[in-house]
This record gives structure tokens, C-alpha cells and sequence, in this order.
């Protein structure tokens, strides 16, 4: 077995646990099928291009980039944790390198986004199956949103973890990051209709390019402005990715 | 033939040179004690000889794979413990023993043979359904050391591996470490327990403030350094008295007094104990027990700090 591949085998054994997988079932069902339902009485139709959206599907897709975003935490974690408890010194003294270790992670995170990402798309599917528009790019646009979301989101909190030593700094820090990528995008409400400053907000923060993106894949609505997203995406995902790179690997024992 | 070839090794942290220049081999086959007090820089040479950080300047020579030029090469032949814990805090004991047998590619079938194996060798059966996190200090250091046996290596560094441990699960993993040198193995050991390092060491390098001061085998240091004897004198009665008394007496130090228990430092001690017994006899001083012991490894090693804390 390569190195990369032990190494994620190791990442998935001590980061999946039946809690996590609770949660990253839990939180969206009760999101879609609660919060999705209940508000639909006051929101009854999202615009979206030259259709219109039920909330719930609206809700449903959104929280497939949400939920991406939210296990990219493990990233965090991975890097935290082993920090802590001596395991990064350990896996260096070993038969790994640097990069081994940083490419193990980005692998971990994009098979934790791309396993969470297919279960909110099955869970969510009763609530958009109506409005769904399936086509030859359907799948390859949410399999490119998860793995550049993950490796977005992940590289964050990679930085944040090589950044902090405390628990608490860590924890406050990586969670009111989160909350706001959360709450300032169009995962939960759309932009328009959103006071001016924070839908220019909505527009800084890269969840909303992610769950956009998701949308026109399962909505069947690729637009230029979709496309013009995906490279600004990449891009931002690029650069954090080098980011983190650079701390991990300057990062001292 | 060596397995640790060290020339003009350096490291420093700013101003602060925590290795200077340090030439060194080891031989292969035994038992290595780095000794040293705390600050000494044995971690820290422990972390350039286990490729973790690079030098500031020399070579480093591991197992003849040139260690700064190809790190890698090293690691996958060598074993590491570290002084810090390091666990994985949600698995459970033989959880984490088979993963990190995994981590160095051991196939399955094996994995779980040394697994069961180690958790025998280091008693860890009782608590091998046990998550890292939940055990003692002692046991996850004894799990952090069973877990570095799950792969073959030429070579195994422990940066003071018995710390925490009770006095039986120490002496248990010093008798395991000298079987498995039996097969082989060298071990490159860091302690500051004294007795360890005589127990277990067929050579040791006392270090203090980044440099070696002494490198020898344990009764090579004594023969060398260990000249004095320490007289232990146990009276029946408080004599206060007594220091005056022995004070006549040539080349008799007297380092610790209590009025019924004191300790005297001599290089001549066959001449000085027979002149402390005439002393005692033509005093009427009651003696409980009297004795000339060895100078021991521990006093060789706080004597050369000593020095080297006064020479600098």
C-alpha cells in the first residue's frame, strides 16, 4: 500500500465515529425536512432562473454544500489533534513525508465530502425530486463541488489548526468561521431580497459559489455566471490550498 | 561496525547552541545511554539522528544512509519513541497497535500476531479493549513503546521511555529491551535515572549543555572517574560530636551528617575506614552498621555536571 493511502486509512479509522455520522445525518435531515417544510408556508417559491424553486428543494441542495463544508472540519481536526496528542512528530519519524502527510489529508477530506455530499443528495431527494433536471453534467459538477469544496474548506481549517495551540482558540475560532460561511450564503435563504450590504456578503464568501454551483448541477441551470464561479472556486481553493501546504510544512516539532 | 556515525554535529536555536559540535559512533548490536540533566540537549539529539529536524551544521551518519541528504531512507529503518506521549486518544489499545502496524505496511496476518504478542509482552491484555485516552500515564507510555515493536527496524531510538512507569513495569521493559537487542537490534537510549542506564547500557555518553563530556562503557567511566568510595556510617546513638572527631583524618570528606547517619567521600577509603573504627573504638561511639560502597554511575554523573556547570 502506498504511504498516502495508509495514511488515509489511518485519517478515516480515527476521525469516523458513530457520532459524527450521526450528526452529518441528523442536522440535515432535520434542517430539510423540518425547518424545509415549516418555513415553506412563509418562503412558497425561490426564483431560479426561468423557473421557480419549493424551499425545501432550495434547502435540500443547499445543504448538500453545508454539509460538505461542515465535515471539512475533520481536516481541522486531523491536524489539531495529532499536534496534540505527539501523532504528527510520530507519523514524521516515520516512513512518511510532509507531503504524504498533507496529500493523506486533502484525500481524507475529499472522500468525507464526497461520501456527505451523496447522502444529503439521496437523503434530500424526496424534497427536490420534483424540480430535479438530470443531465451527462449533473454528477461531474457535484463531484467537482465536493472535492474543491472540501479542499477549500479543509485547507482553512488546516490553517487555523497549524495557527492555534489552545483547545478553546481552536474550537472558537474554526466554529464562528464555519457559522458565518453558514449563515452569510444562499445554503439556507437566497441572495435576493437580502439587504444590500450583507448580500454583497453573501458574494465574499465561497459557500455560496460552492452551494450555486451544486444547485445548477441538480436544477439543470449552468450559466456563465455558474462557470465564472467554479474558476473563482478553484482558484480560492488553489490559494488556500498552497497556504496550508506552506504552514503545514514549516510547522516545528 | 557502527550504526551512528556523528561528526562536528550543531544545532542551534538563535543565539542558543543546544548541540555543540558533537563527534560521536555508536556501535551496533547494544545498548546506547545517552545521559544527560534535563536542558541537556538529548531530545533535541535525539530529533536530528531521527531526521525530525535538520542540523546547523556536520553530518549525520544513520546505518550508512547519509541522514540529511536522504531522511526517508533512515526513517523507514528505524524505530522512534519520543519523550512526549503520542496516541491516537480515540482507539482502543489493540486498535491502535494494529493501525500503526498498518501505517508501516505489516500485513494483516502479522499485524495481528505481534499485536497479540506485544499485548502479552507489555501487559496490556486487561486493557486492550481500553480507548488511549481513558488509560494512566504509565499505560500509555507502555502502550507507546509495545506499539513501536509492531515493525522490523535496524535501529531504535527511546527518548526516556520508562518515565511514569512503576518500578516493576520499568524493570519488565529494560529486561525486554535487552532480549531484543539479543536479536540484534541496536537501541539508542535517553535516560537521567542513573541506574537504568547501569543496568541496561553497554556504553554511555554523559551530555550536559550541548556538548559530551564523558564516552565510555559504564565500568570504564567508574574505573576512570569513580576512584573515591562513599563510607556509610550508621551509629546506634545521636553524636554530634562525631565531625570534629573524624575531622583529624586525612582525605575524609564528610558529605552529609545527621548525628547517626553521615557519608564520607574518600579516594583512599581501606585507610580512612580503619582510622574512622579507631576513632569510634577510642571514643566509645556504638556503630549499627558500617560500610564502603562503590562510587556509583549517578555520582560520576553529578560530579562531571558539576564540573562543567564550574568550568563554564
Amino acid at each position: 500500500m502506498y504511504p498516502i493511502i495508509r495514511l488515509v486509512n489511518r485519517n478515516l479509522t480515527i476521525s469516523i465515529n458513530p457520532a459524527f455520522l450521526l450528526w452529518q445525518i441528523i442536522f440535515p435531515v432535520i434542517y430539510i425536512f423540518i425547518a424545509g417544510f415549516a418555513y415553506s408556508s412563509l418562503i412558497q417559491e425561490i426564483p431560479f432562473g426561468p423557473k421557480g424553486l419549493a424551499y425545501p428543494a432550495f434547502l435540500a441542495s443547499g445543504m448538500i454544500g453545508f454539509n460538505i463544508m461542515n465535515s471539512t472540519l475533520v481536516s481541522g481536526i486531523i491536524i489539531w489533534n495529532d499536534r496534540k496528542y505527539g501523532m504528527f512528530e510520530q507519523i514524521m519519524s516515520g516512513p512518511f513525508t510532509r507531503s504524504n502527510y498533507i496529500l493523506s489529508n486533502i484525500c481524507t477530506i475529499g472522500i468525507i465530502g464526497l461520501v456527505s455530499a451523496a447522502l444529503i443528495a439521496i437523503i434530500g431527494y424526496p424534497a427536490f425530486f420534483d424540480s430535479i433536471d438530470f443531465s451527462f453534467v449533473t454528477i461531474p459538477l457535484i463531484v467537482f463541488a465536493a472535492v474543491t469544496g472540501s479542499v477549500l474548506f479543509g485547507s482553512i481549517a488546516s490553517i487555523i489548526a497549524t495557527k492555534l495551540k489552545s483547545s478553546e482558540g481552536f474550537n472558537v475560532i474554526l466554529n464562528t468561521a464555519f457559522l458565518f460561511f453558514a449563515f452569510v450564503s444562499t445554503a439556507f435563504y437566497p441572495a435576493e431580497g437580502a439587504p444590500e450590504p450583507l448580500r454583497t456578503a453573501f458574494y465574499l464568501n465561497p459557500l455560496t459559489y460552492l452551494v450555486d454551483v451544486i444547485r445548477a448541477g441538480i436544477f439543470g441551470e449552468i450559466t456563465e455566471i455558474v462557470i465564472l464561479e467554479m474558476g473563482i472556486l478553484t482558484i480560492i481553493a488553489s490559494t488556500l490550498f498552497i497556504i496550508a501546504t506552506k504552514l503545514l510544512t514549516k510547522l516545528d516539532f | 561496525m557502527f550504526c551512528i556515525n556523528v561528526d562536528n554535529l550543531s544545532k542551534s536555536y538563535g543565539s542558543v547552541k543546544a548541540v555543540n559540535s558533537i563527534t560521536m559512533s555508536v556501535k551496533s548490536g547494544q545498548v546506547f545511554g545517552f545521559l544527560g540533566p534535563n536542558g541537556a540537549g538529548k531530545s533535541t539529539i535525539i530529533k536530528l539522528l531521527t531526521t525530525l529536524i535538520q542540523p546547523s551544521s556536520g553530518s549525520v551518519n544513520i546505518l550508512g544512509i547519509d541522514a540529511i541528504k536522504n531522511p526517508l531512507k533512515v526513517r523507514h529503518k528505524i524505530g522512534v519513541v519520543l519523550q512526549q506521549p503520542s496516541y491516537e486518544p480515540t482507539l482502543t489499545v489493540e486498535k491502535s497497535l494494529e493501525k500503526y502496524g498498518m501505517m508501516w505496511n505489516i500485513p494483516k496476518t502479522e499485524s495481528k500476531k505481534r499485536t497479540t504478542e506485544l499485548l502479552k509482552d507489555f501487559d496490556l491484555i486487561e486493557i486492550r479493549k481500553k480507548r488511549n485516552e481513558d488509560l494512566s500515564i504509565g499505560q500509555r507510555r507502555r502502550v507507546q513503546v509495545a506499539r513501536e515493536f509492531m515493525h522490523d527496524m535496524d535501529l531504535l531510538f527511546l527518548d526516556e521511555p520508562t518515565v511514569g512507569l512503576d518500578p516493576s513495569a520499568r524493570r519488565k521493559l529494560l529486561d525486554y529491551l535487552k532480549n531484543r537487542v539479543k536479536t540484534g537490534l541496536t537501541i539508542f537510549f535517553t535516560t537521567h535515572i542513573l541506574t537504568e542506564a547501569e543496568y541496561l547500557c553497554d556504553e554511555i555518553a554523559i551530555m550536559d549543555k550541548g556538548k559530551i563530556l564523558a564516552f565510555d562503557t559504564p565500568n570504564a567511566l567508574k574505573n576512570r572517574f569513580g576512584k573515591d568510595k562513599t563510607i556509610k556510617i550508621h551509629l546506634i546513638k545521636n553524636r554530634q560530636e562525631i565531625k570534629p572527631l573524624l575531622s583529624g583524618i586525612p582525605d575524609c570528606k564528610i558529605d552529609f551528617n545527621t548525628g547517626t547517619n553521615i557519608t564520607i567521600h574518600s579516594t583512599k577509603s581501606e585507610l580512612v575506614l580503619m582510622k574512622i573504627l579507631r576513632v569510634l573504638n577510642d571514643n566509645g561511639i556504638d556503630v549499627d552498621d558500617l560500610s564502603a560502597v562503590p562510587t556509583n554511575l549517578e555520582e560520576i554523573f553529578l560530579k562531571m555536571v558539576e564540573e562543567n556547570v564550574s568550568d563554564n
